[in-house]
């Protein structure tokens, strides 16, 4: 069995699963955040009528609200509050960074666990080696929440072999997107995807991230990174609970083996109106920007802010341009003034914002009229996500986002990296 | 488990904020059904009928997973889908509320918006009544089959968790 096999077995109370069994599986952790949270805590205390089964295990993030703007919206985060209290699941309020972020550095995510939660890119948690997949909210309330169990279908695997070393100037978060288009929207649907290879294998912990975080975005129902020493250091940074290290056997199979080489990528821009619709930067170079950004659900890691910071150091964004910088967490703010970097991105010309999920679907901030364009490393650009359905997001590196905030136009990063 | 009614047809890789825009989801369901698909076709939540039929193109109701998005589409009385293929979550929810989904290759090639469709969920035969094809979708697994009879996730969950343990 592979790794997730070997954990849905594990938590199913089964010796062995195959693609395509139907399981109930034990849940380790549900993720819930602002939105999910209050509509999941409407079904699960109007149609469910039981006792949460294991409060300790849900965990309720506010991040899209790192402040409500609107009495409405303060009601449902009220009333959510309240939920949280009444049946003792843990809360995090506005200002604690965003949901993924905020449990895997409270220490809710774990190697050979089982993570689900309402975010579709709950996913990204099989960095670690947990399998972990996005579910409805009738899964969370109507079986997490009173019997902390829910279904799967056993996925098939798709094992993803990456190689290759990046030219300078470009980043994993430019390999991540060119490999959403390769893959396609819909390219691997219900599969769980292997990400590996010698390039993955290179990679920091949080690089790695962002190749779990695409595997809503071409369908699949989890991504996972076999763990490796990596994995327990940087395990050991957020928890000192004990987890189960659990490996794929060498000889478990896999549907397919798709093989990609990134050495030859440009820096990479996936434009409105999906995330397949990606090129190199020279096919966009040139369209105006208003908005910059660094947040969102894969956005604003420190790694993220160390590039930006890289190009805007000593420089300044164009008239006209407004660059939003979002931590992703408490804990890289604060990493971000012990390196020099809050006074640096201030000087340039940045706004620094609260800890959350940042322009994510414009719920506190990042709204754009029709005319308006953003380019940021957040995880999505469909029309209407942030604002008018005319207005454009484009996807790419940090390096990219202050390279275009520079110009005020989509600009190649690798002209101020000399 | 059978509906008919007119086919209101729509594209391919539709995201869920598509059907109900974020702002609204924490809002009414009758406000999320009066805008439902607003941006790609406003007549739909104004025009349909009890029955009718959504159909839709590849990789439909990507992107979140609210469960608000299917439910709005239930709201609005609809007898079913039949996509060319569903993501992953939306499926999984569709049928976790009981509104049944057939995934059919091929479908949107085969029938036009405003046609009158006949569909059978538990065969996966749709028939156009129009143009008098018929189209043979994919079977709904007994599990997923079982939950649609039982009207959705909920009302078999408790026995669901004690069964397989």
């Amino acid at each position: 069995m592979n790794l997730v096999e070997k954990i849905l077995a594990k938590a199913s109370g089964r010796q062995k699963v195959e693609p395509g069994d139907i399981v109930v599986a034990n849940v380790d952790c549900l993720l819930l955040h602002d939105l999910s949270g209050y509509i999941t805590s409407r079904v699960f205390e109007n149609e469910v009528h039981r006792p949460m089964k294991y409060p300790e295990r849900v965990v309720i993030v506010f991040d899209h609200h790192f402040s409500p703007p609107t009495e409405s919206q303060a009601r449902v985060l009220e009333e959510t509050r309240a939920f949280a209290r009444r049946h003792g699941v843990h809360l995090f309020d506005c200002g604690s960074g965003n949901i993924h972020h905020a449990g895997l550095r409270n220490g809710f995510i774990r190697p050979g666990a089982v993570i689900v939660g309402s975010d579709s890119h709950t996913p990204v948690h099989g960095a670690v080696g947990a399998f972990a997949a996005g579910l409805g909210n009738n899964s969370h309330a109507g079986m997490v929440m009173p019997f902390g169990k829910a279904w799967f279908r056993v996925p098939e695997t798709i094992r993803i072999e990456l190689s290759g070393h990046h030219k300078p100037g470009v980043t994993p978060r430019d390999s991540a997107l060119w490999l959403t288009a390769q893959i396609g929207e819909g390219g691997a649907v219900y599969k769980a995807l292997h990400f590996g290879g010698k390039y993955i294998k290179e990679l920091d912990m949080w690089d790695r991230w962002l190749f779990p975080l695409i595997t809503v975005d071409v369908g699949a129902k989890c991504g996972f990174i076999e763990p490796d020493e990596k994995t327990v250091q940087f395990m050991s940074e957020f928890t000192s609970n004990p987890y189960d290290l659990l490996y794929s056997d060498s000889d478990s199979d896999f549907q397919a083996t798709w093989s990609y080489d990134i050495s030859d990528l440009e820096p990479q821009v996936a434009a409105s109106p999906t995330l397949g619709n990606v090129g190199p930067i020279s096919v966009f170079a040139g369209r105006e920007v208003q908005w910059a950004e660094l947040g969102g659900h894969g956005g604003g890691r420190i790694e993220d802010i160390r590039q930006a910071a890289e190009i805007l150091r000593g420089r300044h964004i164009a008239n006209g341009v407004k660059f939003n910088v979002v931590p992703s967490s408490r804990q890289v703010f604060q990493q971000a003034c012990d390196e020099g970097l809050v006074v640096d991105m201030f000087q340039a010309g940045c706004t620094w914002f609260p800890p959350s999920t940042g322009s994510n679907q414009a719920i506190n901030m990042g709204a754009m009229a029709e005319t308006e364009s953003m380019v940021s490393t957040h995880a999505r650009n469909f029309p209407g996500r942030n604002g008018s359905p005319k207005a454009k997001m484009y996807l790419s590196s940090a390096y990219t986002v202050a390279a275009s905030a520079v110009r005020g136009v989509l600009s190649d990063p690798r002209e101020f990296l000399a | 488990m059978k509906a008919r009614g007119r086919c209101w047809k729509f594209g391919d890789n539709i995201p869920t904020d598509q059907m109900v825009r974020s702002d609204r989801a924490i809002g009414s369901m009758d406000d999320m059904r009066k805008h439902v698909l607003e941006n790609l076709n406003p007549a739909f939540a104004r025009d349909v009928q009890p029955g009718d039929i959504l159909v839709a193109g590849r990789h439909f109701g990507q992107s979140s997973g609210r469960a608000v998005a299917p439910k709005a589409l239930q709201a609005t009385g609809i007898g079913g889908l039949v996509v060319d293929s569903a993501a992953r979550l939306f499926y999984r929810n569709c049928y976790e509320i009981g509104l049944p989904l057939l995934q059919c290759p091929g479908i949107t090639a085969g029938v036009d918006d405003g046609d009158i469709l006949a569909v059978d969920f538990e065969s996966g035969i749709i028939t156009n009544e129009r143009s008098n094809v018929s189209l043979q979708g994919e079977a709904i697994p007994p599990f997923l089959m079982d939950m649609l009879r039982a009207g959705g996730l909920i009302p078999m969950a408790g026995r669901l968790a004690e069964e397989e343990q």
